[in-house]
């Protein structure tokens, strides 16, 4: 179930910078006395110092609530689960979600490290565990509501059954497995799943142990071990509360509660409160709010209160998102104000355009995308089943080259390590186990490391065996990727790799499918789930979570002979052996040993498995940091990002 | 009696016989200096398909592949225009364009002779089978030419190169490959309707002729009559054909390059570097320029030889 998308979150997008923040609207409805006069400048001068360059109200204009603010979105909403929180997957679409969705603990939706602190949201405050760090109990806020057509209180019950939908396999759940630590999560999931016993995959008596409600406004969660960043984990949109009378109409049917969210934060979707709910035959899609694939439209949810609530400020009345195939067309109706802003891989002239002419650059916004791009090379597939080849690999790439093909510095910066620097307070900042001059890559280095390579036969540095030619490489077909290709030929035909390029549309999907046993892909990319090093481990590296579809350890490490036999691997999965440097590496065991750890002793621990990584198992070429990097149009009086989801806030946004 | 006498002086007689058909065509097209010109520029084309890469890559020192993001791109990734090494400029990937033009006539002509000769190929036969021997046979293949006529060409020739490039072992067990033998493929299947129904046509009037005729009570048989009475008639239309159609398959080929299903980008196409040109319309004029002008001038030296063919063989064409 897992990681389909994380790598999806990552995507493409290019994205945005937000200031976020506190109230700020200028409109003045009292007078205010000298002193307080002086005290609001300068309190607003340190908010607007503090928040950075985009944080500003673009050009002066003042924040004011109301408007409707539009977005495109291109090349499609490209969501992993419709937009259904229990499996959608995808950064962009969290940002959706975290406008309709509210959870027990959530984020500040502002940029930098402060959009990364916990706070609370539905709950009354911030849990301290208890049992040696095994057990939570959240308490829920009064006085906060479902939207029309449910418009009762929400309850503790409402969240246990959003965590039953998410452990339920039939039901979409995406990232469940970050739940696995509650007691009964997995017998809950064992005994919901589809089999000869239970074709349905329904049992209506069963409850996850791990999670009780005393009362109507307290549920404790009880874990099978400490986990340090459950916290974290309770901030995922999957886990915000879910009316039964309505969700049960949707049982086996991932996705499909999408077009009828009943919402819990400040907006719903359009047309919602129309929708009958007297019975699971009179539910019908309220596609005036989500037209399942262009548009995705939400109004102000009359039942929530904004008291409830310190951290969105939900300027506008409407927020509509509209998708449109073409990218170029996206950045030109936002340039003319046709559009407000926009979820998409902005053009390089466009780019271009916004970070230099001085009257757009109010309109030009970055923040930090906590996210890595890397090709990504197989262990079990010739000739990168040799670190020889895969550390020549890290040698050989032109990354300065490969980030001038996304836009240069203005799209983000060179990755030397797996996980951004900003997860490890920038401990890693300069860790650059590949450093070459201006990375650009270095030939020479490269055919140093191939020495000693099973695929080196004349032991002159080039790979030279039948292996290292028409090697399969996976491409996408994004404004970046045929360049990125070229780049990747040229360089890897320095030591003697050549390939074959085989571009699709889309290749997360083939990718991400074990049994095409691709060698090389150049798409990938990854975004962090939460503010922790542990989401850039887990998903990617731990071969125990190797699945058929959907796999996002593309480097199959830790994979088994009888996993391979199992998926349909066709190259050699006998463990590595680090005399010849061949075989699969595994870092299962490390990884655990990580996870357990909490707090510095967590974070070094990363860190040095991270070195480890680039060391001695090499699976990656990471070659970009990426910031989310968003225009506005001058209709916009305020921008602000999100730096959870890496998206814009779009609830602290605000128009004319 | 002068002029009756005149008309049978062995002189002049001998002089009409003498004007075989070919001798014909050959008064007639070099008359038509459009046509040849046409059929200059196309050998012109041909050269350059031939050595034209090879001889831009020894003047630059640019190979088709090698790319020169360092020099010819700017720090936002857009590539930079023409100049003293870069004629023709750089493409999105920062390869030279004045090579990669060159190397593209190479895959613009095999796309167009290749798709073209076996869509004729395949055309001719289905066209003479159902002409000639008419019956259920004429009644299923034209059927099935007009099933094909009636099937949105561009819309179902996507949706086969997207279907077969998502497998990097083609399609029908891996006969048909991604790349140019899957855009030829393309092309055939969706080029050949158009000539059977044309072919159909004439097969049924030749067949119908006195010199058949003659030849069917003289014993001859079905092939024999085929192919030594009915083919050499069908030569002229077939050539005209043909050289209409070339300048088609090479623009198909451009269109599906252009929306990035062609030949695969790293293969130096017109049609590729137009869709490279998509993305950097705004900043990049040269992208469009010069293998547009390319483009126009093969498929207009196409068009016009072809008209020019047309007019030479067609006896009853008013000169």
């Amino acid at each position: 179930m897992k990681r389909i998308v994380l790598s999806i979150r990552s995507l493409q997008s290019s994205r945005p910078p937000g200031c976020g923040g506190r109230r700020e609207s200028i409109t003045v409805r009292r007078p205010f006395g000298r002193l307080t006069l002086v005290v609001a400048i300068a309190a607003a001068a340190a908010v607007v110092m503090t928040m950075g360059a985009s944080a500003h109200s673009a050009k002066g204009n003042a924040v004011k609530s109301g408007g409707t603010l539009t977005v495109g979105w291109a090349p499609s909403f490209g969501v992993t689960d419709n937009f259904d929180p229990t499996g959608e997957y995808l950064g962009d679409a969290w940002g959706v979600l975290e406008l309709e969705v509210r959870t027990l603990v959530n984020y500040q939706h502002l940029p930098g490290a402060a959009g990364n602190k916990i706070v609370p949201d539905l709950a009354t405050s911030v849990p301290t565990p208890s049992n040696g760090g095994k057990t939570y109990t959240f308490h829920l806020k009064s006085n906060v509501k479902f939207s029309p057509p449910v418009s009762r209180e929400i309850t503790s019950q409402d969240v246990v059954t959003a965590m039953e939908r998410l452990a339920n396999p039939n039901d979409g759940g995406q990232y469940g497995f970050y739940y696995t630590v509650i007691k009964g999560w997995s017998a809950y999931a064992a005994a919901t799943t589809k089999s000869k016993k239970n074709p349905t995959g329904t049992c209506p008596k069963c409850k996850i142990s791990g999670i009780t409600t005393p009362n109507a406004t307290t549920v404790v969660f009880n874990l099978t071990q400490p986990t340090g960043d459950f916290l974290y984990r309770m901030a995922m949109p999957a886990t915000g509360p879910m009316p039964a009378e309505v969700t049960k109409c949707f049982e086996g049917q991932p996705g499909k509660y999408a077009q009828d969210l009943i919402a819990s934060g400040p907006y719903m979707l359009n047309g919602i409160d129309k929708v009958n709910i007297s019975s699971c035959s009179t539910i019908k899609p309220d596609t005036s709010g989500y037209d399942g694939q262009t548009l995705y439209d939400v109004v102000r949810n009359p039942n929530y209160v904004q008291s409830t609530d310190p951290y969105r400020k939900n300027y506008p009345d409407e927020i509509r998102f509209t998708v449109d195939t073409n990218e170029v067309d996206v950045a030109n109706k936002i340039e003319a104000g046709q559009l407000d802003t926009g979820t998409l891989t902005l053009p390089p002239d466009v780019l271009q355009k916004y970070a230099t002419t001085p009257s757009l650059k109010p309109y030009f916004h970055q923040d930090g995308g906590d996210r890595t791009w890397y090709l990504t090379m197989n262990t079990t597939q010739p000739p990168f089943d040799d670190i020889h080849v895969r550390r020549a690999m890290n040698w050989l790439m032109d990354k300065a080259a490969l980030v001038q093909a996304w836009g240069g510095p203005t799209i983000g910066s060179v990755a030397n390590h797996i996980v951004p620097d900003t997860l490890f307070n920038n401990q890693l900042s300069e860790y650059a186990p590949y450093k070459t001059a201006g990375n650009h890559g270095s030939a020479a280095k490269a055919m140093a490391a191939m020495k000693g390579s099973k695929y080196d036969t004349s032991n002159n540095g080039m790979c030279d065996a039948a292996q290292c030619k028409n090697i399969l490489l996976l491409a996408d077909t994004r404004i970046q990727d045929p360049k990125m290709v070229s780049i990747i030929e040229a360089d890897g035909a320095k030591i003697g790799l050549t390939f074959k390029v085989q571009t699709i549309n889309g290749a997360y999907p083939a990718l991400q499918t074990v049994a095409k046993n691709i060698p090389i892909g150049e798409r990938p990319g990854w975004g962090k789930d939460y503010a922790d090093p542990y989401t850039f481990f887990g998903e990617l590296f731990d071969g125990r979570a190797i699945i058929p579809t959907g796999n996002t350890n593309y480097s199959l490490l830790g994979i088994t002979a009888a996993q391979c036999k199992a998926l349909k691997v066709t190259g050699d999965c006998s463990p590595y052996n680090a005399k010849t440097g061949l075989g699969v590496p595994s870092v299962n065991s490390q990884l655990d040993k990580c996870a357990a750890l909490l707090g510095r002793a967590r974070l070094s621990c990363f860190e040095n498995l991270d070195k480890y990584m680039m060391a001695n198992v090499v699976p990656w070429v990471p070659y970009l940091n990426s910031f989310v990097t968003r225009i506005t149009s001058s209709n916009v009086t305020k921008y602000a990002y999100d730096q959870f989801t890496d998206t814009p806030a779009y609830e602290n946004m605000a128009v004319k | 009696m002068t002029a009756a006498s005149e008309l049978l002086t062995p002189a002049r007689a001998s002089v009409t016989q003498g004007r075989s058909a070919m001798r014909l065509f050959w008064e007639r097209f070099r008359d038509d200096k459009v046509a040849l010109g046409a059929a200059v520029v196309i050998g012109i084309l041909i050269l350059l398909a031939i050595i034209g890469g090879p001889v831009a890559q020894q003047l630059t020192g640019h190979s088709n592949d090698a790319i020169f993001p360092a020099t010819m791109e700017n720090s936002f990734g857009l590539p930079l225009g023409p100049n003293s090494h870069f004629w023709f400029g750089a493409d999105g990937s920062a390869r030279d364009v004045f090579v990669r033009v060159m190397y593209g006539a190479r895959t613009s002509l095999i796309v167009g002779v290749i798709a073209s000769g076996i869509a004729v190929l395949i055309g001719l036969v289905v066209g003479m089978c159902a002409g000639y021997f008419r019956g259920w046979l004429d009644t299923v293949l034209s059927r099935v030419g007009d099933v094909m006529l009636a099937m949105p060409q561009l819309l179902i020739s996507i949706g086969i190169v997207a279907a077969c490039s998502s497998n990097k072992n083609g399609c029908v067990h891996g006969l048909i490959q991604p790349g140019v033998p899957l855009v030829v493929s393309v092309i055939v299947i969706f080029s050949w309707p158009y000539i059977a129904r044309l072919v159909r046509g004439f097969t049924l009037s030749i067949r119908e002729k006195e010199f058949v005729e003659a030849s069917r009570s003289l014993g001859a048989s079905n092939m024999r009559i085929i192919f030594r009475e009915i083919l050499p008639n069908l030569a002229g239309p077939i050539i005209v054909y043909t050289t209409l159609l070339i300048p088609q398959s090479i623009l198909f080929e451009a269109a599906l390059s252009y929306l990035g299903l062609g030949v695969p980008p790293q293969t130096a196409s017109w049609g590729g570097l137009l869709n490279d040109a998509q993305t950097y319309y705004n900043t990049a004029w040269w992208l469009v320029v010069f293998p547009g002008l390319f483009l126009v001038m093969t498929t207009l030296a196409f068009n016009l030889l072809g008209d020019g063919l047309r007019d030479a063989l067609d006896v009853r064409a008013d000169r």
